[in-house]
């Protein structure tokens, strides 16, 4: 699946909008991180799931619901799963589990790595909370006495690509 | 009479012609940071380090030159004001100068985009007396302003001297006040923006008390912009802006010694792929209704409008207010930066880009 499949389900188990997400410029690093280490197949087995499983549901907690047992659950998925969302939000791909790894293998790269070198810099975490990556994005002199400016949340958890 | 105004004739013959001169100078200033800022911020991050290092010292210059109109304005007495429903450009544009050859666009970095900027620093000095005023003919859309503020059938040879015609108007201004009995330079000097409200940006913010000092800060602009005389160099021994663009399209930094046209110093490698593709002069009305980059573009367009009304007042009396500036200016970085970084929302392989549109002033009726 598609970059843009990538960005609409990293919307909805990151929380912030799929323009946001784009506003990072990591979507196509990212991506390309996902499918180096767990392989194209294992993306497109999560992406494929998340879309025919969860997509339609358009209550919030049967969404949520859902979107555990397709997802979350589901060992060799779930992994990869929170494995996106902590890219996401630190820059940071972690290594897998020496489980996973025995159980699924591993085409790609091991271990633990920043996916780019403005990965850091862009990280989730830092919008979330509403202030710049140290030593990175500088926010100018004295800005520091100001209080974060915390981006507010979107109104749904439907990604908008997907509403309507 | 002294010697300096053998150098008239002026155009400039009241304080309400100098006035719509360091107008069109504010206009003029501003006018050049839309285009520099998108390209600048066109250009990945990681990739071009030399060609962003050089927008970027001149975009920093070119707010210091805004800073530099509006302490001359404040030192006659006048009122800066950065609000007016046409101060931003409507791009394609025609710079405030007067110089009809080339329109400025708001695009991606290029070849193409870097030869606009060497149009716009281009170092021009007249053929003759004769030729500093040219006729102006009807430019039609994308017109910003007339070209000699004063009479829109004229125009300026080029920058240099348009600000050749501001330094003429000033010299004999003071004169004729002199005789008069008057004094020209009555502005509220706490109203100058002085260097410890200017946080390093791309000079001494001078303050303008007298006739000596507004020249000055005259020539601060002039010399940074195209360079002193002919030379490639301003008078503090920086490269002046058009030969700081020039190193980009010859690949190559200049270095002492050198004479324009050719740099002998270290290579500059420019990768013009390395670039987002973002939208080139893009108005709100471009993107579908409802779209999150339409929201973003919106948005950043109400900040842009929101900090000229702040700068505004920063130049009228609160220059403590400038420091503030500084961590804005990071912002507006950030939304463009996000903006240039999302696919265009009907246009294939083509990227946002921010709009700088005019907002009208009574601001309730816009969204």
């Amino acid at each position: 699946m598609s970059t843009d499949a990538f960005v609409t389900f990293s919307a909805e188990v990151t929380g912030f909008t799929e323009f946001d997400l784009h506003g990072t410029g990591q979507a196509r690093s990212y991506y390309d991180t996902v499918v180096k280490v767990v392989g194209r197949q294992n993306l497109d087995d999560l992406l494929h799931r998340y879309f025919d499983e969860v997509t339609e549901l358009l209550d919030e907690q049967k969404r949520a619901k859902q979107l555990d047992e397709s997802v979350f659950d589901d060992p060799r998925l779930g992994a990869v799963a929170k494995n996106v969302i902590k890219l996401w939000y630190s820059g940071t791909w972690f290594d897998l589990s020496p489980e996973w790894t025995a159980t699924y293998g591993i085409p790609g790269t091991e271990g633990t790595f920043t996916a780019s070198p403005q990965a850091y810099a862009q990280g989730l975490l830092w919008f979330a909370v509403g202030t710049s990556p140290p030593g990175a994005r500088a926010p100018g002199y004295g800005s520091w006495a100001d209080p974060p400016r915390i981006p507010e949340l979107p109104a749904s958890p439907v990604p908008r690509s997907l509403q309507r | 009479m002294t010697q300096l105004d053998t150098r008239l004739p002026a155009q400039i013959r009241t304080l309400s012609d100098l006035h719509a001169y360091l107008d069109a100078a504010l206009r003029l200033e501003h006018a050049t940071i839309p285009p520099y800022l998108t390209a600048l911020y066109s250009l990945h991050p990681g990739a071009n380090s030399d060609a962003q290092h050089v927008i970027r010292v001149v975009v920093v210059e070119e707010m210091l030159h805004l800073t530099l109109v509006a302490n001359v304005m404040n030192a006659v007495g006048l009122t800066v004001d950065l609000t007016p429903d046409d101060f931003v450009p409507n791009y394609p544009a025609h710079l405030p100068s007067g110089e009809v050859d080339f329109l400025v666009d708001v695009q991606p970095f290029s070849f193409r985009a870097v030869t606009t900027f060497l149009n716009i620093e281009r170092p021009a000095k007249a053929p003759s007396e004769e030729a500093r005023l040219l006729p102006c003919p009807d430019l039609g859309a994308g017109t910003v302003l007339a070209a000699s503020p004063l009479d829109p059938s004229v125009r300026y040879y080029s920058i240099g001297e348009f600000y050749e015609e501001i330094d003429r108007g000033l010299r004999y201004l003071d004169a004729q006040f002199r005789l008069e009995g008057r004094e020209l330079f009555v502005g509220n000097a706490s109203h100058q923006v002085t260097p410890e409200y200017f946080y390093s940006g791309g000079g001494e913010a001078l303050a303008v008390v007298d006739l000596n000092t507004a020249l000055r800060a005259l020539t601060v602009i002039a010399e940074q912009g195209e360079g002193m005389g002919g030379g490639i160099y301003d008078g503090e021994g920086e490269l002046s802006h058009y030969y700081r663009f020039e190193q980009i399209q010859l690949a190559r930094y200049y270095q002492k010694g050198d004479i324009p046209g050719r740099p002998s110093g270290p290579r500059l490698d420019v990768d013009f792929d390395a670039v987002y593709p973002v939208a080139v002069n893009a108005e709100l009305a471009d993107y579908p209704p409802g779209s999150p980059v339409l929201e973003a573009a919106q948005r950043f367009n109400q900040t842009y409008h929101d900090f000229l009304v702040f700068l505004t007042e920063a130049y009228n009396g609160r220059p403590d207010l400038l420091l503030e500036a500084v961590p804005w200016m990071f912002r507006l970085r950030d939304d463009i930066n996000q903006l240039i970084r999302n696919p265009h929302p009907t246009r294939e392989g083509v990227n946002a880009s921010p709009v700088y549109e005019r907002v009208p002033i009574d601001r309730g009726e816009t969204s």
